[in-house]
This record gives structure tokens, sequence and C-alpha cells, in this order.
């Protein structure tokens, strides 16, 4: 389902030269499997997440997910991809602050190439994690167990065959965080591929691989 | 990204920062309202210079003969029937009228009831005699012909002469104003061979009545407008010329073939009376100018407003960075991000054209209304001062939205360069 071959992808230390933070990277992750990537704040974990869900197109290497080559694709295309084949959950939830959660959860539908029943979408994605009496609720709202699961429902909404996490409970407490947890074993279950990049040991548990980042290395 | 979902995304984040799109389209709106407003105010003044306070015909050339001619002291230098002609058969001449002026003076006393009030009044009478194909289409009543001595002359006022009457005579007067439907009929003593204002040019004294029997723009203004036969019989009567005519009017095929009219007339050795094209030129000339200039200005204001469009958008993106990687993340590409600025700059130029243009005319409006109620009435004053043809209201609308659109071309590709991955991190 994931597949990177020497990936590397540096950035500029501001003093004119290079800071490597992946160094020919090799990932490998099949179809349903829950993987998660360990390592110290700054080892590259979200550079790696985001070059595989197409968000950073300035490496070098070769990365292909769900059957597409995302290596050399235009922006239009790894928009399409990004809308169509994955979706991320991110730390910091990234809700839009001044949208309604049904609004926040039928954002993508905005950028879909084919018309999408928004209503029925954001209906099942806010089910799917218990919120479906909070649609016209505001983030701000909402505690923040419960905006990581606006997070999730979004991410659910145009059903992707990736979920791409990046430290999905950082901000979370241990029993809010225990049941976002839950919520992805449950997708993984149904057969939905998820990477997760975290230092928490409670997600690394629930994955069925795990990999450790360190020093631009993947191991 | 589809053109129904660029729209309620649009749609959308301007309903959730009101304060930001009030402000950015305000400056819009006072540009259009003021380049909206001068436009058609400059139009209006222009229409009523054209209609009302010069009608002048673009297809009309009023030949005359020349002032000073080496054929005038040898005799020559004239307009007779030859010369009328000659004139007819240029090319691009549809038609020529000729016009003689009445040689002797001519007074009028009126003593007595004047539409229900008594009037008692003397006043020079200036005629011209002119062929009554020329008014033929103003004509109210009866002939336009001679009609034989003792017999009342049918006569033509000039629709601005009854425009002065109206507005500034008969006002001071406390005299009734007047339709051309009502003063169609109205008989008016004339003495022809004598003079208020010269000595006794010699000759009979001759009384007669005109009738008058319509209300034309093509009729003398400061005088009366009776058949050319008419004319003619008087002058022969007095023992003053009788065989040349004072003008031709030449009415051209079309406008485009006047100046190859005037340029043959000049050829002929006569002359163009273009003294009220020269007066409404120069007055169009004055309108166009200060119109012009006002609608610099108003101008100015919205490249003003484009560049506080630019600001107010390229401080938006900055503060909706985090906002950008969001709809990055879930699959908005560079030009989705671009057209979504530009799409929301040019709905706030959008509502500011439509909201200008309106304020423009409501101002409009209330300036007419106040000019109805609180000025005395005055000649030519109109029901309105400006003129709003429809391509001005597409004009103050497109304005708006190209204004604001220019505005947000920086921002909306500076929105579309932000690196995602940083904008979510950040």
């Amino acid at each position: 389902m994931i597949e990177a071959r020497g990936v590397s992808r540096s950035y500029s230390d501001g003093e004119g030269g290079a800071l490597r933070v992946l160094d020919a990277v090799d990932l490998l992750v099949q179809a349903g499997e829950f993987v998660a990537v360990v390592g110290r704040s700054g080892s590259g974990k979200s550079t790696l997440l985001h070059v595989v869900g197409g968000l950073d197109a300035q490496y070098q290497g070769e990365v292909t997910v769900a059957g597409q080559r995302l290596t050399g694709m235009n922006d239009a295309a790894l928009s399409r991809f990004r809308n169509q084949q994955v979706a991320f959950v991110f730390q910091s939830f990234h809700l839009m602050p001044t949208l309604t959660v049904a609004d926040n959860v039928a954002l993508p539908a905005f950028f879909s190439a084919a018309p999408v029943n928004r209503t029925q979408g954001t209906l099942a994605a806010l089910q799917r994690v218990g919120l479906a009496d909070k649609k016209d609720r505001k983030p701000s709202q909402l505690s923040g167990g419960e905006r990581q699961r606006v997070a999730i429902a979004r991410a659910l909404f145009t059903a992707p065959k990736v979920l791409l996490c990046d430290e999905p409970t950082g901000n979370l407490d241990a029993a809010t965080g225990d049941a976002v947890i839950d919520v992805f074993r449950s997708l993984n279950r149904e057969g939905l591929t998820i990477l997760a990049v975290t230092h928490e040991e409670r997600l690394r548990d629930a994955a069925t691989r795990v990999l450790t980042l360190s020093k631009g290395k993947l191991s | 990204m589809r053109a129904s979902e660029w729209a309620a995304l649009v749609k959308l984040s301007l309903a959730r920062d009101k304060r930001f799109a009030v402000s950015s389209a305000f400056g819009i709106t006072v540009g259009v309202a003021s380049l909206v407003f001068f436009v058609g105010l400059g139009l209006g003044i222009g229409k009523l210079l054209r209609e009302k306070v010069f009608p002048v015909d673009a297809r009309l050339v009023e030949v005359v003969p020349p002032k000073l001619a080496l054929g005038g002291l040898l005799g020559g230098g004239t307009i007779d029937e030859t010369t009328v002609k000659r004139l007819s058969e240029l090319p691009g001449v549809a038609q020529a009228f000729r016009k003689m002026n009445v040689r002797v003076p001519a007074v009028s006393r009126y003593d007595g009831d004047f539409f229900g009030r008594p009037l008692r009044m003397g006043l020079e009478v200036l005629a011209v005699g002119v062929d009554p194909a020329l008014v033929k289409g103003d004509l109210l009543l009866g002939d336009f012909k001679d009609p034989g001595p003792s017999q009342p002359i049918p006569a033509v006022a000039a629709s601005r002469l009854l425009e002065i009457y109206n507005k500034s005579f008969a006002p001071a007067r406390g005299l009734p104003n007047l339709t051309p439907q009502l003063v169609t009929g109205l008989m008016i003593p004339v003495e022809f061979n004598r003079s208020f204002v010269t000595s006794s040019p010699g000759g009979t004294v001759t009384a007669s009545q005109l009738q008058l029997v319509g209300v034309s723009q093509r009729g003398l203004l400061a005088g009366v407008t009776i058949p050319l036969e008419t004319a003619k019989r008087i002058n022969r009567a007095s023992g003053v010329d009788a065989e040349t005519f004072t003008a031709v009017t030449l009415l051209a095929a079309s406008p485009g073939d006047v100046p190859g009219i005037v340029s043959a007339v000049k050829g002929l050795g006569l002359q163009v009376d273009d003294e009220e094209q020269q007066l409404a030129q120069n007055a169009a000339a004055v309108v166009v100018l200060i119109t012009a200039a006002m609608a610099l200005l108003s101008g100015l204001i919205c490249l003003l407003a484009a560049v506080n469009i630019a600001h107010a958008l390229a401080f938006a993106v900055r503060a909706r960075a985090r906002d950008i990687g969001i709809m990055r993340a879930v699959g908005a590409s560079q030009a989705d991000i671009r057209n979504w600025v530009l799409g929301e700059a040019a709905a706030l130029g959008l509502v500011g054209g439509v909201v200008g243009t309106m304020l423009a005319i409501g101002a409009a409006v209330g300036i007419d209304i106040w000019v109805t109620r609180a000025l005395p009435p005055f000649p030519f004053k109109p029901e309105t001062f400006f003129d709003w043809p429809a391509w001005l209201w597409g004009a103050g609308v497109l304005l708006g939205t190209v204004a604001a659109f220019l505005g947000a071309w920086g921002p909306g590709r500076q929105a579309a360069r932000i690196d995602p991955a940083a904008a979510l991190a950040g």
C-alpha cells in the first residue's frame, strides 16, 4: 500500500548548509497494516508522513502509495491524491474554528472532482466517531477528545485507503487518548491501512508493527 | 474544484469574516459610486445640451453667402435659384431647403386676452421664410403655404423660444405656461414696414396676422418662421430683394456625408454657418473634459481600493496560513487556493460594484428631487440631470469586480505558494 525507496529530505539550516532529516529511507507498508513510526522530536517523523501523504514533494527517492507513484506528480494530481486516497489526522486537530463540526467534516467535499453527497457523508462519518449529535457545534464548544474525533470523521469522509496520523494523541489526556486509539484499532480491523508517527507508548502498543526513525534512518 | 463548490467556499469564508468583507468592499463601493455618479451626470448634461439647449441635427448644413467676396463687390456672392440647384446636386445632399429673411422691419403690438390673462406688449418681429418641407413634420394645424394677401400667415415658433417663455418670461409676469398644442392657432398681429427701433424705412405699412401652426426645433430662435413664398411676396411688395436667398439648409443623406458637403460648399465660394454647432461642440467638450477629470479621480479611488484590498488580502492570507494548510491537506490544489482568494475578492468587488452603482443612482435621484423642489424654473431645466444607459450599470459592476480581482492577484499567488507542510507544522 505504501512503498518508499531511498527517500531523502533536507532543509536549509539557515546558515547556508543543509539539514538532512530523512536519509535514504525505505518503507514498505502492506494494505491493512497499522504501522507506528516512533522517534524523538525532530527526528523527521512528520516529514516522512508529509512525503508519503503527498504534502511535501521536495524529496529525493521514489514514493508509491495506493498504487499511485507520487514522485514527479504535478500539484493538481497530488491534490487529487490527497483528496481521494489518503487522509491526515494531526496532533493539533487542525479544525477550522469558525466552521461548524459538520462543515469541518465536509471540508474535503469542496475539493472533490466528483459531486459528493455532503449531508449523508458527514452524518455517516460523525456517526462512526459517535458525534452525530454535535454536528452544529463549533470546535471551541468541544473537548479535546471530541475535536480529535471530528478530525478523524473528516479523515473518513472521503473513505481513504490510507490514514496518516501525526501524533494523534499528543494533545489528549490518557483516557481520551485511549478512546481515540480504540477508534484507530476499530478502523484498522475494518481494513483501513494506518501509518502513525508518535512517541507515545500507547499508540505504539496498538500498532501491528513498529518502526524507529533515528538520525534520518528507518529501522 | 467545481464551480458550485468554489462559490460555496467563497461564500463560507466571507461569512466567517464579515468585518474584513465590509471594510474591503467599502473602498470599491465609494470608487464605483463616484465614477458612476459623475459619468451619469456628464452623460445627462451632454444629453441636455444636445437635445434641448443646442438641438443640432448632425445631418444639417446651413449654407450662407460669403461675408466678404470679390464676387459680392461685382454683384456676385449671393444665393440664387441657380446656386440652390448646384447645392442640391452636390454628392451626399438629400434635400435643400431655401430660406429668405423678410427684409423689411416688422413689429407686433398685442393688446388683448392671452390665455385668460390681459396682455399688452409690443416687440420687433424677425421673420424668415422657409421651404415648407423643412418644418412639415412639426405642423399641428393646416398647410404651411402662402395664404395670399389679407389672410393670416401660417407661422412656426422655435421650441427653444417656447422653453425660454415658459421658464423665464411667463413666471416673471404671471403668465401661463404654454405647450405646442396650446399655442397652435394663436393669432398675433403684425405690421410689416414698421419698426420701434429704427427710422421708418418708407413704403406702405402692411398689417396682417400671424397664426401659429406648430413649434419646431428648426424654427428661427428669435423670431417666427413663415412660408418661403410669403416672405417673397412681402419683400416683393416692399420693393426689396425677393430673388436671392438668405441661406440654404442642406440635409445630408447621412452624418458621414457632412464633411464632404462642407468642403464642396466652400469650393463653390459659399460659407457654412456652423456657429450653433461650434457652440454645441464647445459646450460638449467642456462637459466631456469635466466628466473625464471626475472619472479619472474616481478611477484613482478604485485603484486605491484595489491596493487596499491587496493589503487586506495579503494580511488575511498570512493570518489564514494554517487554514490554507488544512485545505491543502484535504485536497486543495494551488490553483484552488488561488481561485478561492480571487473568488473572495471578486465577490467583494461585485457587491461593491452593485452597491456603488445603486448608491450613485440613489444620490442622483435625490439631487433631481432636490433640484425639482428647491430651484425655481429656468430655461431648459431638465427632469433629470443624469443619464443611465445600460452599459454604465454594467461598467460600474465590472469596474468594482475587476479592481478587486486585480488587487487580489498578488495575494492569490502568495496564498497558492504557501507550503502546506510548513503551515501545518507552524
